[in-house]
């Protein structure tokens, strides 16, 4: 890759090292899923740099599909009642 | 207790670090990919190598891969039997369902075509079997859960059908390679129709045995939700 | 290439601590989540070859990534779904029978 690629795909991996920690260290379950789905989102761009247009796609749509929408149905269903 | 696990973490990345850190960084292609890279459009046909090498060269890989998503959507389903509580009984606004009545079938259409052209361009079988099911998720989502019940497409009575269908389609397209005199989930050798790589009918038995595995994780993945969201 | 190394070993080590030092189970399985995703990443990057062009032949190109470490992702990214969907129906029926999602409230109660 030339310079300017390279320099968008190390910008990317912080950004991914970023949301991970973001996501296991907040306290809201909702928001760790939000930055899990959004951990999804940056690896699909860094697939589509390391030149995988494969991989991407099915990453994209399980990742971001499928697993975030298991999470919230089940956070939903194990949500303490209100006393 | 944190700070031990702390130290535990850095000692096992440290030597996580200093044993991969001599794997060279190499300039050409390795023996095993550089034969699929001069060879893959003669012997199987297909243009997408990925495909040609997950569908053709690795197949049983992929058969395993299959019974992996049949047993976990079947767990699901006892662990999940009895009805229990709605929690999508309504839908959403009627604005919302008007606009999703106009998408749905291009939805649709655009799965079964990532589906079909798998070895032409980048897709395949599971890419458009997840888009398949993340449909019926969105549906779910929008008309509510009496109105899923009484469709027959993709009602969760028939998912389990489809799933079978899915499952025997790939065995038997793997026995009829057995039958003609040759292994097991032979491609060019057993007789498949191939005719020239870029078309949409060509590549042997990659289009169909695409299909088998499109049909068996759109309807796993539909089954799974369906137990998890309160459906019968 | 080290430094890509370095960034997937962090990555793994976030997700290892959240396994291990987090009390809630959904905390859990997002670190074994975030762990899968450093693995796909580590396959991926070191079948990248310089200038290299996607593996579907047009007739065009003259060097081609490595193909072979994209199947074996594809495979694993769908059994990693799986597994994460089947361990999500199992909390469930864990918040059924203890009314609670921590672990050490799971270890003391007694049926």
């Amino acid at each position: 890759m030339n310079l300017l690629l390279s320099y968008i795909y190390y910008l990317f991996l912080l950004l991914l090292v970023i949301s991970a920690v973001f996501s296991i260290a907040s306290k809201n379950l909702l928001c760790s899923v939000i930055f899990m789905s959004l951990f999804n989102l940056f690896m699909v761009i860094i697939f589509l740099l390391l030149q995988a247009p494969d991989v991407a796609m099915a990453e994209a749509v399980v990742g971001m599909g499928f697993t975030t929408a298991l999470f919230i149905i089940t956070i939903s269903k194990t949500k303490e009642e209100e006393k | 207790m944190k700070y031990y696990c702390v130290l535990l973490i850095a000692v096992l990345s440290l030597v996580l670090f200093l044993s991969l850190q001599d794997i060279p960084v190499a300039q050409d292609l390795m023996p095993a990919s550089s034969h699929y890279v001069n060879s893959g459009v003669r012997d199987t046909g297909a243009t997408n190598l990925v495909n040609a090498i997950l569908f053709d060269y690795r197949g049983f890989d992929t058969l395993g891969e299959a019974t992996v998503i049949f047993a976990s959507a079947a767990a699901f389903k006892m662990l999940f039997s009895h009805k229990r509580i709605f929690s999508f009984r309504y839908g959403l606004s009627p604005i919302v369902k008007t606009g999703m009545g106009i998408y749905s079938p291009f939805i649709f259409i655009f799965g079964i075509y990532v589906i079909m052209a798998g070895h032409i361009s980048p897709g395949g079988g599971f890419q458009g079997g997840v888009i398949i099911a993340s449909l019926s998720i969105l549906l779910t989502l929008v008309y509510g859960l009496w109105y899923k019940v009484r469709r027959t497409v993709f009602s969760p009575a028939i998912s389990s059908n489809i799933e079978s269908i899915g499952g025997f389609l790939f065995l038997g397209i793997g026995l009829t390679g057995i039958l003609t005199g040759n292994y097991f989930l032979s491609n060019l050798d057993a007789g498949f129709f191939a005719g020239t790589p870029g078309h949409m009918f060509s590549a042997g038995s990659i289009p169909i045995l695409n299909i088998a595995s499109g049909l068996k994780v759109a309807a796993g993945l539909s089954i799974i939700f369906y137990s998890i969201a309160g459906g019968e | 290439m080290k430094f890509t190394l370095v960034f997937i070993i962090v990555i793994m080590s976030i997700g290892l601590y959240g396994v291990l030092a987090k009390d809630n189970l959904i905390k859990k399985v997002i670190g074994i989540s975030i762990m899968e995703g450093a693995v796909f990443l580590f396959l991926v990057s070191y079948g990248y070859r310089q200038d290299g062009a996607p593996p579907i032949i047009t007739g065009y190109e003259t060097r081609i990534v490595d193909p072979v470490p994209q199947a074996l992702t594809l495979t694993a990214i769908v059994i990693g779904a799986s597994t994460t969907a089947l361990m999500l129906g199992i909390i469930i029926k864990i918040f059924n029978n203890y009314k609670t999602l921590e672990t050490k409230e799971i270890r003391r109660l007694r049926g």
